[in-house]
Parts: structure tokens; C-alpha cells; sequence
């Protein structure tokens, strides 16, 4: 099993020389041109079959087990090629919804779609539906054939690009409110959807609202029962989380070297406080990539616990602001002169940006907070606190 | 051979947890017995030729009851012998070593040691666990390094008492000690050499026992914040304290991660230093604010809390501190970018 790996290791090793783009920090200098670069290297990476290796076999390049799906991350990440970060939500979330949770009509409808590139974005979270996600709001009342959905989404991942969305509505007010949810695939062409990209505090335009304004949408885009939303969702927000932060910790691993060519611009190289704080830094980088190694075998034996997940979420964001801290420090005023921003990715030293890049990681997917619950709650059976709050 | 679930089942089993600090006495003949004295020593020289793996776990578990027996120090003193090339009758001293006569080597920094014009030692060799039952001693000085008979003339074994109730100090003073040329371990100019292939072990084992101790001390923080109850409710229900223990736990399984990462046979010494600095520190970390979580009864002198704190304080100052190794991984750092 090992020789298999270590030959695929090889294998893609060998592609990505000759095949990962080299200057895409570069050449991406707004966000259409990040998006079309981002399109381009979905394409060759299915085309080669290392785009969806954790689809099913009978896919192109599906079928590989997590051992070899790490493998992949872990030379996308030595390559430094870029992150498939507009396919994302399509090639996990999408995937995981209609192959667990749709009937075969949806999946042999949508599921080639994604392999040609068309992209997803997830519509979840609302304006009073963050970290408390069930407390979704947005209305979907059924007409005949069709459900006529009113509301607002937030914080959707590269929605102005989106072809389709996972869209999680309220079809009803009684009884608990995860039980009153329903899950559609909305096309986003419907008459009624408009999308406002939200411009984020760092001048990259990440995530977008999106607005439903009577938008009709057929029955047969239901995704389980109605009032099942919850558990649909659960299945696409359990869809991936490990490899993903392990590419990532291994990433910023091998881009330390950014923070040691500041150090040496500034002239602190000498200085032995910074020294000492690289030093600890890059330990606490190790161990986060140890950590999510860690995670991931867990899975691969079948033995990880309710928790790690947060934990090795935690761990990560952590690190990555703290990279970006110890960046921001070194580099004195000069970081404070505005530079272009390069898109789609955490670890550029651009220290400015990077830091506030950084919450990215400490709150979207679950904020830090919700993930020490968990942790604390689930992990480590803390007790709850009392539900039914009121002000007195 | 002995596979390693079995050599943890065995500490656990040897070493629960209550009560913390046994017996150091009968704790050294049992670990003796156990067979914990050769895990690491060859099959060649009468060992079980077990891998640095092993003597992570053995120090894992054991640090989990804050042993007094001085196995650390024990080890790394049988190591210098083992792998000495100038000893005269090693295969006898390991015999006797590994069977059971305590031979540490010291373990803070700050030995100074002259060699006099006649040839003898006089100086301070500080750092020896529990000296009083040694037989004879591992010192580095000018002349190399020797064992030390601790019954030898000019030479006198003075305790320093620690704050940290789990062990005892000693240091060795040396008088116008005349080196025994049939005890030298290595010349001067190989002691560096082996200073350098002893120090991983020892960053290794104090990693290691800082983490078995802080696993230990936040279960038994979380055991405390679910039974006391304050305003009507257990203390584990509030999210201010429930959010300071995840993050503990977080630091936790982090730190132990990359405890096992770098227990094999390929890890440097830096990188087990930078490990070593980590683990101090996260243990050091936990034992701080379980204090503070334990409220006034973690002030007292017979709740457990404070030999934790006293324990991770002393270790963060055992075979080069924190400040360091982590002033020597962001040098390598710098130097390779």
C-alpha cells in the first residue's frame, strides 16, 4: 500500500513541475482574473484526475482512498499551487449533498455539471442565523408544483459567481427549529435571486449576500422531505474538513520562509527576542501539522472522537494568526503602506492583509467560540449551559 | 521485545495515577524489575533494544503520577555509559548500571568545573536527581566525561531544597578530585559528541513527562469545575471557564501531536529542544491556570494542584529552557531561508 502511494507521490509530483502554474499570486490582480485562473486550474486538475479523488470510483480520478487524498494535498501544498477555493463548495459540499442526501433524478442531472465546472455556492448562514444556524429564517411556502421562497442569505462564499446554490429555508414555525427546515437546490438564474459581493475589511470580495425576492422554486429541487433540511445539512457541512486544514497547516509551514525574508529586510535577524519568537512560532506550526496528520489517521482507523475536529480547527487558526502577528511586528510601519492584496490565499506576507485574512479561520465555518463548545460540551461533557434564556 | 501498548499498560497498571508520588524507593526497584532501566539499551549489550518511542511512553506514563523515581536522569546516565568507547570493563559497569545502580546524569546547565595545574577537578556540578542513592555519578568537565564514585575523596553531594515536592537535588562538589582514568566515559575531545547524542533522549523524556503530568492535572481540573457548584449551578457550565479548558485541551492535543511526530529515530536534537520547549510550556500553562481554575483550594497546601505547578516550573529550567530552544529554532530557521 505504501509503494502505491510513494508512486503516486511521484506521479503527481512529476505533473506538477511541469504543470502547476508558477506566477498565480501574480497574474490573479483582481478577482474576475482570480476567478478565470481559479476555472482554468480546476479543468487540468480533473482532466489529469486529481481534481475529485474523493469521489466515488467511475468518476475521473474518483475512488482514492483518504491515505491517497492526502497524498494529493499534501503535494499541492509542497508544489505552493494554488488552492481550488471556487470549486470548493461544489466539488465537497454539492458533491457529499447529492450523492448522500438526493434522489438519483438530482444527482444524474447536477452531478456532471460540477465536473465542467459549474460552480456552487452554499446559502446557510443569515443575518440572524450565524453560529445559531438553525434559527434560519428565510420562507419557503409550497404552491402547487412550486415553493415560493422569500429572504437573505449572507456570507456565501464566491456567490456572484455561482452557478447553483444549497439553499436552507424555514417551511415551518412549530416545534423545534431544526425541525422546521427545508433544503432546496436553487438554480441561480431564477427571476428574483441578486447577489451583492461583500467587500471584506482586507479589499477582497470573498463572500457575497444573496437576496430572494419571490423566487420560485420547483418541488422536484427538494432535497429529502420537507422539514428534513437539518439532517441534509449536517451532510453537507460534515462533508470535509480534515484534508483541508492539514493543505492549509502544511502550507503555511513551507511558507515561513516569508516571515524569515522579513525578518532579514527589516534587520531584526540578529535580535534574539524575534528569534526566539520564530522559533516558537514554527514549533507551533509543526504541531499543528502533526496534529492534523494526527486527525486524519484517526479517521483513516475509524477512531476519532466527537471534538477533534474543533480541535484541530482551533489549533489552526490559531497558528495562523499568530503567523501573521509575528509578521505584522517585524515589519514595523513599512507594513502599514497599503500593498495590492493577492487572492486566494492565507500566507502571502502581505502582513496587513494576511492578519486580517486570518479571521477567516477564527470565524467563518464555526466560529473559534462555537468549536471550544464543542470541545468543552462534547469532548469533554461540560455541561450545557440552561436553555430557554429570557431577560429579566 | 515488548510492543508499546504493552509497555504503557504496564506503567498505568505500576503507576496509577492515585497516589501521585509513590514510594521512590520501591518505585526504582519495580521499575528495575520491569525491566524499564534496559528499554532502550541494545540487544548486544543485554537490552531490550527498544526505540526512543518507548522511552517516550515509559516517561509519558510515568509523569502522569509526578514519580520521584529518577528514571530520566537514570537513563541518560546508562546511555553515556552504553555508548562510551573508552571505558574500562563497560561491559561490567552496564551490568551493573542497568541492573539497577542509580547512575545519573546531571540535568541543569551551570556546571563549572577547572582543572587544577596537579591534574585534579575542583568546581560545582549542579543538577543531580536524587543523589543520595547513587553509587556513582555521569559528570561532563574538563577532563571529559567521567564517572564519579560519590564515596571518592574531595568529592561531597550537597541537597538544594526545591520547591517542587516530587524530587530532590542535588549538587556535586568537587575538591581537588583526582579523576580515575579508568572511569573516563570520553576524552574531551569526543564529549561534545556525546553530549550531542544524549541530549535528544533527555529533551525527549522531559517532553514527554510534562505531558503524562498536564493530561493528569486537566482531567482533574475538569473532575473539580463539574462537582463545584457555585450560584446553583457546577463551574463546568460556565462558558468563561469551559472555553479556557478547551483551549487548554487544545494546546494539549496539539503539543502531544508533535510529541509523536518527533519520537522516532530521525528527529534532531533541535527539533526535539523546540519539542521539549513546547511541551514544557503547555504543561507549565495548564499548571498555572488550574490554580487559578481551582480557586482558594488550589492555594492549599494539601490539594494536589500546586505539586503540578511546582513540577512544570522545574521543568521548564532541566536540559537548556524555553527560551533557548526556541532561540535555536529560529535561528536554524533564519539560517535556511
Amino acid at each position: 500500500m505504501s509503494e502505491e502511494l510513494e508512486q503516486l507521490r511521484s506521479q503527481l509530483r512529476e505533473w506538477l513541475d511541469q504543470n502547476a502554474p508558477k506566477d498565480w499570486r501574480e497574474s490573479a490582480s483582481s478577482h474576475a482574473l482570480f476567478a478565470e485562473q481559479q476555472r482554468a486550474w480546476f479543468r487540468k486538475l480533473v482532466d489529469a484526475g486529481y481534481g475529485i479523488p474523493h469521489w466515488p470510483a467511475g468518476w475521473p480520478g474518483g475512488g482514492r482512498s483518504l491515505a491517497e487524498q492526502k497524498v494529493i494535498y499534501e503535494e499541492l501544498a509542497r508544489a505552493d499551487a494554488p488552492r481550488l477555493l471556487l470549486t470548493f463548495v461544489s466539488t465537497y459540499h454539492a458533491f457529499a449533498t447529492l450523492h448522500e442526501c438526493a434522489n438519483d433524478d438530482q444527482r444524474d442531472r447536477l452531478l456532471p455539471g460540477i465536473l465542467e465546472g459549474e460552480i456552487w455556492c452554499q446559502g446557510f448562514s443569515e443575518p440572524n442565523a450565524g453560529s445559531d444556524l438553525a434559527a434560519v429564517r428565510t420562507k419557503a411556502t409550497r404552491k402547487g408544483d412550486v415553493y415560493i421562497v422569500e429572504g437573505q442569505k449572507v456570507w456565501s462564499t464566491m456567490a456572484q459567481y455561482a452557478d447553483r446554490c444549497l439553499l436552507l429555508t424555514r417551511t415551518s414555525d412549530d416545534g423545534p427549529k431544526q425541525a422546521g427546515l427545508t433544503y432546496f437546490l436553487l438554480d441561480m438564474k431564477t427571476p428574483g435571486v441578486s447577489v451583492r459581493p461583500i467587500h471584506q475589511i482586507q479589499g477582497d470580495e470573498e463572500f457575497a449576500e444573496i437576496f430572494l425576492d419571490n423566487v420560485e422554486i420547483p418541488v422536484s429541487e427538494r432535497v429529502g422531505e420537507e422539514g428534513q433540511g437539518w439532517a441534509v445539512a449536517q451532510a453537507t457541512l460534515a462533508s470535509e474538513r480534515g484534508l483541508t486544514l492539514m493543505e492549509l497547516a502544511y502550507r503555511m509551514r513551507g511558507n515561513l520562509f516569508r516571515l524569515a525574508d522579513t525578518i532579514e529586510k527589516r534587520g531584526r535577524s540578529e535580535d534574539c527576542g524575534i528569534q526566539r519568537d520564530l522559533g516558537r512560532l514554527a514549533t507551533q506550526v509543526d504541531a499543528v501539522c502533526a496534529l492534523a496528520d494526527r486527525f486524519l489517521q484517526k479517521r483513516m482507523d475509524d477512531e476519532e472522537r466527537i471534538g477533534d475536529a474543533s480541535i484541530v480547527k482551533n489549533a489552526y487558526s490559531r497558528a495562523l494568526r499568530a503567523w501573521a502577528d509575528l509578521g505584522v511586528r517585524v515589519d514595523g510601519y513599512s507594513g502599514q503602506y497599503r500593498q495590492a492584496i493577492t487572492f486566494g490565499d492565507l500566507n502571502t506576507g502581505n502582513w496587513m492583509a494576511d492578519f486580517m485574512n486570518s479571521y477567516a479561520w477564527t470565524i467563518a465555518g464555526g466560529s473559534e467560540e462555537v468549536q471550544r463548545n464543542i470541545i468543552a460540551e462534547r469532548m469533554l461533557e461540560m455541561p450545557r449551559e440552561p436553555k430557554n434564556w429570557t431577560l429579566s | 521485545m515488548i510492543e508499546l501498548s504493552e509497555l504503557r499498560d504496564a506503567v498505568q497498571k505500576a503507576f496509577p495515577p492515585d497516589p501521585l508520588t509513590p514510594d521512590r524507593d520501591q518505585s526504582w526497584q519495580l521499575a528495575a524489575e520491569m525491566g524499564w532501566l534496559i528499554l532502550e539499551l541494545s540487544d548486544e549489550q543485554g537490552g531490550l533494544g527498544m526505540g526512543r518511542d518507548a522511552s517516550a511512553t515509559l516517561h509519558y506514563e510515568l509523569g502522569k503520577s509526578l514519580p520521584a523515581v529518577p528514571l530520566i536522569p537514570a537513563l541518560l546516565g546508562l546511555q553515556a555509559v552504553a555508548a562510551s568507547t573508552c571505558l574500562a570493563g563497560k561491559e561490567e559497569w552496564i551490568k551493573r548500571v542497568s541492573g539497577g545502580e542509580y547512575t545519573p546524569l546531571n540535568m541543569l546547565p551551570g556546571a563549572a568545573v577547572e582543572q587544577n595545574a596537579d591534574g585534579t577537578l575542583s568546581g560545582v556540578i549542579p543538577g543531580y536527581f536524587e543523589a543520595d542513592m547513587a553509587r556513582q555519578v555521569v559528570a561532563a568537565s574538563a577532563a571529559g566525561f567521567l564517572l564519579i564514585p560519590t564515596d571518592a575523596g574531595g568529592i561531597t553531594l550537597s541537597e538544594h531544597p526545591l520547591w517542587d515536592p516530587s524530587r530532590r537535588i542535588f549538587s556535586l562538589e568537587l575538591n581537588n578530585y583526582q579523576p580515575d582514568p579508568a572511569l573516563v566515559i570520553a576524552n574531551p575531545q569526543d564529549a561534545g559528541e556525546l553530549h550531542d547524542l544524549i541530549s535528544p533522549s533527555a529533551q525527549l523524556a522531559i517532553a514527554s513527562d510534562s505531558l503524562g503530568a498536564a493530561n493528569t492535572l486537566l482531567e482533574m481540573t475538569i473532575e473539580y469545575l463539574k462537582t463545584r457548584r457555585q450560584f446553583d449551578r457546577p463551574l463546568a457550565m460556565f462558558q468563561a471557564l469551559k472555553h479556557r479548558v478547551a483551549d487548554h485541551k487544545t494546546a494539549l492535543e496539539a503539543a502531544e501531536a508533535l510529541l509523536w511526530s518527533r519520537a522516532g529515530p530521525t528527529s534532531s536534537m533541535e527539533e526535539l529542544g523546540a519539542l521539549k520547549a513546547l511541551c514544557v510550556r503547555t504543561f507549565r500553562d495548564i499548571a498555572e491556570d488550574a490554580i487559578q481554575l481551582h480557586g482558594g483550594i488550589g492555594l492549599t497546601e494539601e490539594h494536589p494542584c500546586h505539586r503540578f505547578f511546582k513540577r512544570a516550573m522545574l521543568n521548564c529550567t532541566l536540559a537548556g529552557d524555553v527560551d533557548h530552544w526556541e532561540g535555536v529554532a529560529g535561528r536554524a530557521l533564519l539560517s535556511s531561508s
